[in-house]
């Protein structure tokens, strides 16, 4: 399909739209914050399109635009055939057009599930017993005709989302805007939140226009435009973007990760990735395979592995034994059960696991904000002196050594100036004033923040930003665990690697972190050990070379890059009609692109010589 | 299924009470207020006893609601009963001491405003918290102050703004959780300490709590107009309140009830 075809009826149609937020800088004077400059993009009907871009670059703003929830300043905007100017026919468009927020908590209306399915169609008047079975199929649809009559906020967030697109479903829309809808959810609602979104396009025809920053959800559309700075810098179909490789990690974004590793295997060969080789996984596998079991073009040099792991002591600093806990009104079932981690000093120790595994509640025993019911969380202080969270007069102490930086930290901001929230802990302490000021430095330094922000107002800050004032909050305490729960979640590629990147700068000052994830390919690319964790159990505790090697538990969920490289590994055999003993796979696609290259290298090398 | 509903202490035992369309509930509740603050003779007293133990059996609210209902009254109940029974000077003296007479009256006057006043807190309980969602409150209190619209009073905004307020208390109470565990893992101590400082302590969590309220005001209010939402007008509803057949006989009998009670009442006068 062409996107670029006029005849073809178009789905939305924005034309040089440049778009200024107003604010006021406080001295009254309106201050004009550009999101949008001379943006130009073309949806066709049916279609499935993707708008990519760093936080901040504008994308949501211009999915805003398409739902006439912002009017530009300049520029066109047609929808479905309708000028947004047409004021009598301006209602047609939001009717025909479904929106899907980020937040599940900001879009739901109803108290009850099916009220709210239901408030969409009684705004457009739908008359009713049309809209009682409107709002029972939508459920239907989504598979939550059970949880019809429950409290919508009582719903997890996985199935809030679905929620709203069975709000969206129940208006029979045309054209379904989703605004990084999938962002705050875990791999497994996001993949089937995707599904009843795919299948909704397949069946229904409407076109669906995706705001997102996530490259895995971008390659299973038909189109993608990138958004930089307001901008429309390159749109095509997504593996003629991803072939650009350069280009992609410029913008801030990255590549998914089969294209990562096929790009780096075919980067050593002296080859380049041309989009038809991208176009699926598959296509993708067969390239890569085909690249690594040629002829050889790399010197072995370039293959040396660069740093290994950093030996972890085997020090034990705090222990969790034979933790188990149950929640009030949970009758008898377990949150937790027969929980048993040792962490050692200085390791990242990840803790990962689905929404609702109880992961946080065994975060929140570590540092005493819930206290044991049976067994026992222990840290140990440097004299050989034991604390223990079961123990009141301990949990002061406990506290400055486990900071716990919660998911969305930003959140819990609330002082007047950056300085003074980071002053808080210090001033719980009972740390003299004299003290405070060196030590709120260097906690601002640990995790980049200008030291010109400290006297600013948290408020004013970027999301980005917020979240490091908050980290700064626990780490000022210095301690000496450091538990971050889903540190990443909400922020763009660039913005993850940031993340990552701090938290190796911590790990190497000795802190020891516990790191809580549901994305496996983060765990295993930065963890030391990887604990899972299932309904309330911990699966297993060892290194990501041993519980995603040959002799891995079933149940726990693969890293896609590990999914992908077996298969690649398989292709590769094959085509060489041999075994090869690839060991482990490596902690990030280049790593495994070298790694599968060496063990070619040194299979030719046995058999040709 | 609305077991897990937070507000009001909905009790969902699916009862006939329950079911009653909640314009009958509200209005009928505001008769037995009248009615039980005209009850002033034991006879009358009694008949209103058994009107609400009937209500209660055909709820079949169990026992342990009832308690739990019951449990935050009775200090007040046992407050007035002790206030009358000391102020009240008329009828044959039973006993003094120093200062203090008890009466026969006073006893009398003492039982009826005490238990007039664990009545009046039962009735509203079976007729409206206990059987009926805050979500059919407010939609029949928008149907009920309708005719108001003629006076230009924002009966369907007002509405839509409650059943908001009602659709957020969980979000805003896991939020405030959620803060609450944040700071207390940076030191902060909200249960010891001087009055003053737990109060200003409390500013670490109020602060957020706003801003992130304002944030979803802001955004929600977006989401509503993305969903089409322009005010009461032309609007539809999934679930209209409809009076039945039953809704008729729930309401005769309940104005029964209530009359017997009056009834009562003036004869014995």
């Amino acid at each position: 399909m062409d996107h670029k075809d006029n005849t073809e009826e178009l789905a939305v149609h924005i034309e040089s739209v440049s778009f200024s937020y107003r604010s006021d800088d406080g001295s009254g004077t309106e201050m004009l914050k550009p999101a949008l400059d001379d943006a130009t993009i073309r949806i066709p009907e049916g279609s499935y399109v993707a708008i990519l871009g760093p936080n901040g670059s504008g994308k949501s703003t211009l999915a805003k635009i398409i739902d006439l929830l912002e009017i530009p300043d300049k520029g066109s905007v047609t929808v479905l055939g309708i000028n947004s100017k047409d004021e009598e026919r301006f209602w047609d468009i939001r009717e025909n057009c479904s929106y899907v927020f980020q937040n599940p908590d900001n879009q739901i209306v109803g108290t009850i599930v099916e009220e709210d399915v239901a408030f969409g169609p009684e705004n457009i008047g739908v008359p009713n017993p049309e809209l009682r079975e409107r709002v029972d199929q939508a459920l239907k649809y989504v598979g939550l005709t059970d949880y019809a009559k429950r409290e919508a906020a009582r719903l997890s967030g996985g199935q809030k989302q679905k929620l709203a697109i069975a709000g969206a479903l129940a208006m029979k829309p045309r054209l379904l805007i989703l605004d990084e809808s999938t962002a705050m959810l875990d791999p497994i609602s996001r993949d089937e939140f995707l599904g009843i979104v795919e299948k909704m396009h397949e069946e229904r025809g409407i076109t669906v226009v995706t705001i997102t920053h996530d490259m895995t959800e971008a390659s299973r559309c038909e189109y993608a435009y990138i958004i930089e700075k307001g901008k429309v810098t390159k749109s095509g179909r997504p593996s003629e973007l991803f072939a650009d490789t350069e280009r992609i990690i410029r913008s801030g974004l990255e590549l998914p990760v089969y294209a990562s590793l096929t790009s780096e295997i075919l980067r050593f060969q002296r080859m380049k990735a041309t989009a038809e080789d991208l176009k699926d996984p598959s296509a993708a596998c067969k390239r890569a395979a085909e690249a690594a079991a040629g002829n050889i073009s790399f010197s072995a040099a370039e293959l040396k592995e660069s740093k290994q792991r950093t030996k972890v002591s085997d020090k034990i600093i705090l222990s969790v034994k034979d933790l188990s806990y149950s929640y009030e009104n949970s009758g008898n079932e377990k949150t937790i059960e027969n929980i048993n981690i040792d962490v050692r000093a200085g390791e990242i120790l990840a803790l990962t696991g689905h929404s609702g595994c109880g992961k946080t509640t065994l975060i929140s025993h570590l540092n005493g904000l819930i206290r044991p019911q049976n067994g026992t969380v222990e840290v140990y202080a440097d004299n050989n002196e034991t604390l223990t969270t079961s123990r009141p007069k301990d949990i002061k102490r406990i506290r400055q050594k486990v900071g716990v930086v919660f998911q969305y930290p930003e959140y819990q901001l609330f002082a007047e100036t950056v300085y003074q929230d980071i002053e808080y802990g210090l001033k719980q302490m009972g740390i003299e004033e004299g003290k405070r000021k060196e030590m709120i430095l260097s906690a601002a330094r640990s995790v980049g923040l200008d030291e010109a922000l400290l006297d600013s107002s948290p408020f004013e800050l970027s999301g980005g930003q917020k979240r490091r004032v908050a980290m700064a909050g626990v780490l000022v305490m210095k301690p000496e665990i450091l538990v971050l729960d889903e540190p990443a979640s909400g922020l763009d590629p660039r913005g993850r690697r940031e993340m990552f990147a701090l938290i190796e700068k911590l790990r190497e000052k000795g802190t020891t972190i516990i790191l809580v994830s549901h994305n496996m390919d983060e765990a295993a690319c930065y963890a030391d050990r990887i604990c899972y964790m299932k309904a309330g159990r911990l699966l297993g505790i060892d290194t990501p070379e041993t519980v995603f090697g040959n002799d891995r538990k079933t149940d726990i969920p693969m890293p896609l890059l590990h999914e992908f490289s077996m298969k690649v590994r398989n292709e590769i055999c094959e085509r060489l009609g041999a075994t090869i003993d690839f060991g482990y796979v490596r902690r990030n696609a280049r790593e495994e692109a070298k790694n599968i290259l060496r063990e070619v290298m040194r299979y030719k090398e046995d058999h040709h010589a | 299924m609305l077991k897990e509903m937070t507000l009001g202490k909905y009790c969902d035992t699916r009862s006939p009470l329950h079911r009653t369309d909640p314009r009958i509930k509200i209005v009928m509740y505001i008769i037995y207020l009248v009615a039980l603050f005209m009850v002033k003779s034991p006879p009358a007293l009694i008949i209103a006893a058994f009107v609400t133990l009937i209500q209660l059996v055909v709820a079949k609210i169990p026992l342990k609601v009832i308690r739990s209902t019951l449990m935050p009254i009775i200090p007040l109940a046992g407050f007035i009963f002790i206030l009358n029974i000391f102020s009240i000077r008329d009828g044959e003296v039973l006993y003094t001491w120093h200062r203090i007479i008890i009466t026969s009256e006073g006893i009398q006057k003492a039982i009826l405003m005490a238990v007039r006043i664990i009545l009046l807190i039962l009735s509203t309980s079976v007729l409206l918290t206990l059987t009926t969602t805050p979500l059919k409150t407010s939609d029949a209190l928008e149907s009920l102050f309708a005719p108001l619209k003629v006076f230009k009073v924002p009966v369907h905004e007002m509405a839509m703004m409650m059943s908001i307020a009602l659709r957020f208390i969980p979000t805003l109470s896991e939020e405030t959780d959620k803060i609450m565990k944040a700071q207390v893992s940076r030191g902060a101590d909200y249960d010891t300490g001087t009055v003053i400082n737990r109060i200003k302590g409390y500013i670490t969590v109020l602060i957020p709590l706003f801003v992130s309220s304002f944030k979803h005001a802001e955004e929600l209010a977006v989401a509503m107009d993305a969903r089409c939402y322009r005010g009461g007008t032309g609007r539809t509803k999934l679930n209209p309140l409809k009076i039945r057949k039953a809704d008729i006989v729930a309401a005769v009998l309940l104005l029964l009830g209530a009359a017997a009670i009056l009834v009562c009442e003036f004869i014995s006068r």
